[in-house]
């Protein structure tokens, strides 16, 4: 029994030996002699192994793919909304630009900084100061209107109290110059935080929803003409006066770069720095508007006129087609536009030479229309009015 | 004819050297999974200490045909696991987990000793750590491999030895 168990000892021992003796040969062997050996293992025993192995790795490539396809489809949806937020940014730069080209002179562009801390939500921290000139008082406006007013100023940087603030006041008037009063803050709670309130207006004017409130030039801060907001509603009337409710032209979040008026430029004026952005803003839509339904109409009528040249060959042609005939259909807009300015003014001379007054030339007070936001345009007819046009007279307050 | 109760650890063996060429590559860890070793081993203290020595050599020259430069290093490593794991058959013959974890750790470690020493290929501090570094923590996530194995494929493993 002892000696079986030494004999089965002895022949493990001696496979064990023998298959170290042939890993070490098969180690030491030169690779023009071990490759084919590995090689046939790889075609016959391994073969199935290789295939499992293969499409295994296989499975792993398409998932790691899955993953980065996912990983990339991810960041582009990233890309995309930061897409958006740059395009809004580069309008806001681009529409502060226009503000400069317009303004000249006597502006101190700056970075708004909103400190967020509670108590310092009226307020914005300016990266101009005295060093550049920054003087305390000195309107801060936005491309869109009044901001507010700086109060501190540092060398390096000021402190402006936006409108938004309980102790700012702006001497404001109605566009039109049909009612003036003193703008501050609502002081609402919720959705109301952000909205102005238009007060001291005389019980005899009334302003109706929609119109625009700008300041008037009269507080020795504000110069005239910058935008403060538009009537929302009227709100309860204290003694003779009337309140209004405006939305404001400015939304504090949306401050983010804003231009510092020097005092200079602020005693100055700055004429209709606004009145001709938002006159071109209401002309660049009705242009758009009036582009749009000559394209409809021109959609509408371009079958017919192209059906007498035949078919036409490709999308490209079609679209040429559509786009000459809306070109012609606005060239027709325009010229019947010009026609009818033509007649309106040969009417206006017409009534001149009869020597009748004119209903509302006879009036003593302004024409409301002449002053209105969407008339400000210049527009020249090709024959010049028999009488010039006399400036809208300020009532007084 | 094999009986159900010879087939069944053969069965386990395969479904390990499958699991080695199918769900390691899925998996693509830095710290693999060495299913061949835990299959040599499972099979090795069921074997006498000169057929697991065979085995191991089996194991290890078809690892190497899949691998170039290293012909041989497998075989000779496995062939030491192997024959030393029959050899130490009694402690594994005591259903402890632990037991069990602490052999295929020793198993997986020993191999990868033998395998990177005779390879040659790694050397110098890459080596150092790769040795007392990389080949603990594959061993240890090996046995850790293992015990899932002895635990799902319980009903197949016999703990009577051949």
């Amino acid at each position: 029994m002892a000696r079986a168990s030494r004999l089965d000892s002895r022949f493990d021992t001696g496979l064990f030996v023998a298959c170290v003796f042939l890993a070490i040969v098969a180690h030491g062997l030169p690779a023009h002699l071990r490759e084919p050996i590995a090689a046939t293992m790889r075609r016959t025993i391994v073969a199935p192994l290789v295939a499992l192995q293969h499409n295994a790795e296989l499975s792993r490539a398409a998932w790691l793919a899955h993953e980065s396809s996912t990983r990339m489809r991810d960041s582009l949806s990233l890309q995309a909304m930061r897409v958006t937020a740059l395009e809004k940014e580069n309008e806001r730069f681009r529409r502060l630009l226009g503000l400069g080209r317009e303004l000249r002179w006597g502006f101190i562009p700056a970075e708004g900084l909103h400190s967020g801390a509670v108590g310092d939500e009226w307020t914005l921290t300016l990266s101009a100061g005295s060093r550049q000139q920054v003087a305390p008082f000195s309107p801060v406006v936005a491309p869109e209107g009044l901001v507010g007013m700086v109060q501190t100023v540092d060398p390096r940087m000021s402190i402006a109290i936006m409108w938004t603030h309980p102790d700012f006041r702006a001497s404001a008037m109605a566009a039109d110059g049909s009612a003036f009063g003193i703008a501050q803050a609502h002081q609402g709670s919720g959705a109301d935080r952000y909205l102005l309130e238009l007060r001291g207006v005389p019980l005899r004017n009334q302003v109706k929803p929609g119109t625009l409130i700008v300041s008037s030039g009269l507080g020795g801060v504000y110069p005239k003409g910058i935008p403060i907001g538009t009537v929302l509603d009227t709100l309860r009337s204290e003694g003779y006066a009337r309140k209004y409710l405006l939305r404001p032209a400015v939304l504090p979040p949306d401050v983010l770069s804003v231009m510092i008026l020097q005092p200079d430029r602020a005693q100055q004026g700055v004429g209709s720095v606004w009145a001709t952005q938002v006159a071109q803003a209401d002309s660049i839509v009705r242009a758009a508007a009036a582009i749009a339904s000559a394209a409809r109409a021109a959609r509408a009528g371009a079958p017919a006129a192209a059906a007498p040249q035949g078919p036409l060959p490709d999308d490209s042609a079609r679209t040429a087609s559509a786009d000459s005939a809306a070109a012609a259909a606005a060239a027709r807009a325009r010229r019947a536009r010009r026609d009818s300015l033509r007649s309106d003014s040969l009417r206006r001379a017409r009534a001149a030479d009869s020597g009748a007054p004119r209903r509302d030339t006879a009036r003593d007070g302004p024409r409301r229309d002449t002053t209105r936001r969407d008339t400000t345009t210049p527009v020249t007819p090709p024959a010049a009015p028999a009488t010039p046009a006399t400036p809208p007279a300020v009532p007084p307050r | 004819m094999l009986s159900w109760r010879t087939l069944r650890p053969i069965l386990a063996f395969l479904i390990l050297v499958v699991l080695h060429y199918t769900l390691r590559p899925v998996l693509g860890w830095r710290t693999s999974v060495d299913f061949l070793v835990i299959a040599l081993l499972l099979a090795s203290v069921r074997l006498r200490p000169g057929a697991a020595a065979v085995l191991g050599f089996a194991i290890g020259l078809v690892a190497d045909s899949l691998s170039v430069g290293s012909f041989g290093s497998a075989a000779l490593a496995m062939s030491l696991v192997g024959f030393a794991a029959s050899w130490l058959r009694a402690v594994v013959f005591a259903e402890n987990l632990v037991l069990h974890a602490l052999f295929f750790f020793a198993g997986k470690w020993l191999f990868d000793i033998v395998f990177l020493i005779v390879e040659r290929r790694v050397r110098g501090l890459d080596l150092v750590f790769q040795l007392f570094i990389w080949s603990p923590l594959t061993a240890m996530v090996t046995a850790l491999a293992g015990i899932v194995v002895v635990i799902l494929l319980r009903p197949m493993l016999d703990s009577q030895p051949a």
